[in-house]
């Protein structure tokens, strides 16, 4: 048995042998709270009150004898009462040599002794009665206890409504990356001889990236690649008033760097956050495969030939929309023959991290197209995809993956 | 965090040395970092120089607070600037055409013969 290890450590032999009832009540008046314990520390409390009240009068004032005799009982029923409380802490303290040198064990102990030693000594008499006022330190543990008690119950309960809130916030901020995700068109317009694709995987918090196919009225495909600073519910916003933007103006505006002009001049008037957003945005004809594109801030896309050459759209570059008015978006055109891809990607892709920290970067990026740009526009999307999250293992996803792939075939 | 922000003083000009990975977790440090330099700044004209020697990566995030910073501190008149890129870093700032909109210097000493 450990209990009989432990208690062969006790001072006092009575201890030792305690039998089962009294360590239970112990345990009921010392040990957890419950409503005996409250009341035992409220008798303790009324005592210690009384006792220094008594120790102040005998010291200060001249009283008649009858009112010493009352003292001397009021005495002797504290000190029996604490001694019996202080058995029963040792009783109940899990490491009772611990207990008995403690603050609080020796506290106990200072509140009783006087009484016992006077017995035996009487020389130290009213230093001993004045010791009896340290009884006032037993009034700290219940002041203690309470506070503790009071702060833990406040923590919990502010626990659980953070844990409430938070709870509700994530599927508030579920339901809306959802609708974020829902407005990105699934399929690329049916066009003769385009073969379009897109995929956007999402980071685990809310990010800004978004792509859009927009049928113009000439017959002619918008294609937006576009990705918001920061993250969260305002580059969700953010997000979401660009696309409506740029969607809108472009199938009035069929020219790229004219749409982002104006969409930039929108979103700086709109912008309270110094949000800004990197858009890659151009308009192909699927009757010649021309390519007119212009781009604000975004990650230059590749074009791979059909005979795997591959192209960086490195002109037209201009500032991310959102960040200052006035600026004016160049176009450039490029010509795409039979058999050609177009891939439109987010910073999501190369800068992808493994658990190592290293980013997937362009050279794996570069060596996905090459080897994998003959197949089909999906096929191309899912490769760069599969080999994306391959190589960031574990790695929580930061960042929105977005990517889109046009492959065309002249009529 | 990912990045460390340290703070230098000279003459009118305080430099900000950005070390680390400004990614999206350590932009609330650094925005603080460089309002706490914006205030520093001594009495217009005076400036705000970010040295990046040590900076290793800007998310499209940090690279907002640059433009957030490179705002505030036109309201306040003071000049604004960054120095020392590395590829990585350029790179960014040159994709986003952020290099184009603030003044971007080889280094420390190039900046400050710019600045006031």
């Amino acid at each position: 048995m450990g209990n009989s290890v432990i208690n062969a450590a006790l001072p006092g032999r009575a201890v030792q042998s305690v039998s089962a009832p009294v360590r239970a009540l112990a345990e009921t008046l010392v040990g957890r709270d419950g409503p005996h314990a409250r009341a035992f520390d409220n008798v303790i409390l009324a005592l210690i009150v009384i006792s220094v009240l008594s120790v102040v009068l005998q010291a200060t004032a001249d009283l008649p004898g009858w009112a010493i005799q009352v003292l001397k009982i009021t005495e002797f029923v504290v000190v029996a009462v604490f001694t019996f409380e202080y058995v029963l802490r040792i009783v109940a303290a899990p490491h009772k040599l611990e207990f008995v040198f403690s603050f609080y064990g020796l506290v106990d102990l200072v509140s009783i002794a006087p009484f016992y030693l006077a017995r035996l000594d009487v020389r130290y008499l009213r230093i001993l009665r004045l010791l009896r006022l340290l009884r006032v330190l037993k009034l700290q543990r219940r002041i203690l206890e309470t506070t503790v008690a009071e702060r833990t119950r406040e923590l919990a309960e502010r626990n659980l409504a953070l844990v409430q809130a938070q709870s509700q916030l994530k599927a508030e901020l579920d339901i809306a990356r959802a609708l974020q995700i829902a407005i990105l068109p699934s399929t690329f317009p049916a066009k003769p001889g385009c073969d379009g694709a897109a995929r956007m995987i999402p980071a685990t918090s809310m990010g800004g990236d978004f792509y859009d196919f927009i049928e113009l009225p000439d017959g002619q495909v918008g294609m937006v690649m576009a990705d918001v600073s920061g993250k969260g519910v305002p580059a969700a916003f953010f997000m979401a008033v660009s696309r409506t933007n740029l969607r809108e103006l472009a199938i009035h505006h069929p020219d790229p760097g004219d749409c982002l002009t104006r969409t930039n001049e929108v979103l700086c008037s709109q912008n309270p956050m110094d949000l800004f957003v990197t858009v890659f945005y151009c308009i192909f004809d699927p009757a010649t495969g021309v390519l007119r594109y212009s781009n604000g801030g975004h990650n230059p896309p590749f074009v791979r030939r059909a005979g795997g050459a591959l192209e960086v759209l490195n002109e037209a570059r201009g500032l991310v929309l959102g960040a200052m008015p006035g600026i004016d978006y160049s176009n450039h055109t490029v010509q795409l023959r039979h058999g050609d891809r177009l891939v439109l990607y987010t910073d999501g892709v190369t800068e992808a991290f493994n658990p190592a920290e290293e980013a997937f970067g362009m050279e794996r990026l570069v060596g996905e197209i090459s080897a994998h740009g003959g197949g089909s526009a999906a096929d191309l999307v899912e490769r760069i995809c599969a080999s994306v999250a391959n190589f960031a293992g574990d790695a929580p996803q930061s960042d929105d993956i977005t990517l889109t792939v046009l492959a065309w075939y002249a009529a | 965090m990912s990045v460390l922000v340290r703070l230098e003083s000279v003459g009118p000009i305080t430099v900000v040395v950005a070390e680390g990975r400004l990614d999206f977790g350590a932009c609330a440090a650094f925005q603080s970092q460089i309002e706490k330099a914006l205030a520093a700044a001594g009495k217009p004209p005076a400036g705000v120089l970010i040295d990046c020697s040590w900076l290793d990566y800007v998310s499209s995030g940090g690279l907002r607070l640059f433009l957030v910073s490179a705002r505030a501190a036109r309201r306040a008149s003071l000049e604004f600037a960054l120095c020392a890129l590395k590829p990585a870093v350029a790179e960014v700032f040159e994709l986003s055409g952020f290099s184009r909109m603030i003044p971007v210097h080889p280094d420390r000493t190039a900046a400050l013969a710019h600045m006031p």
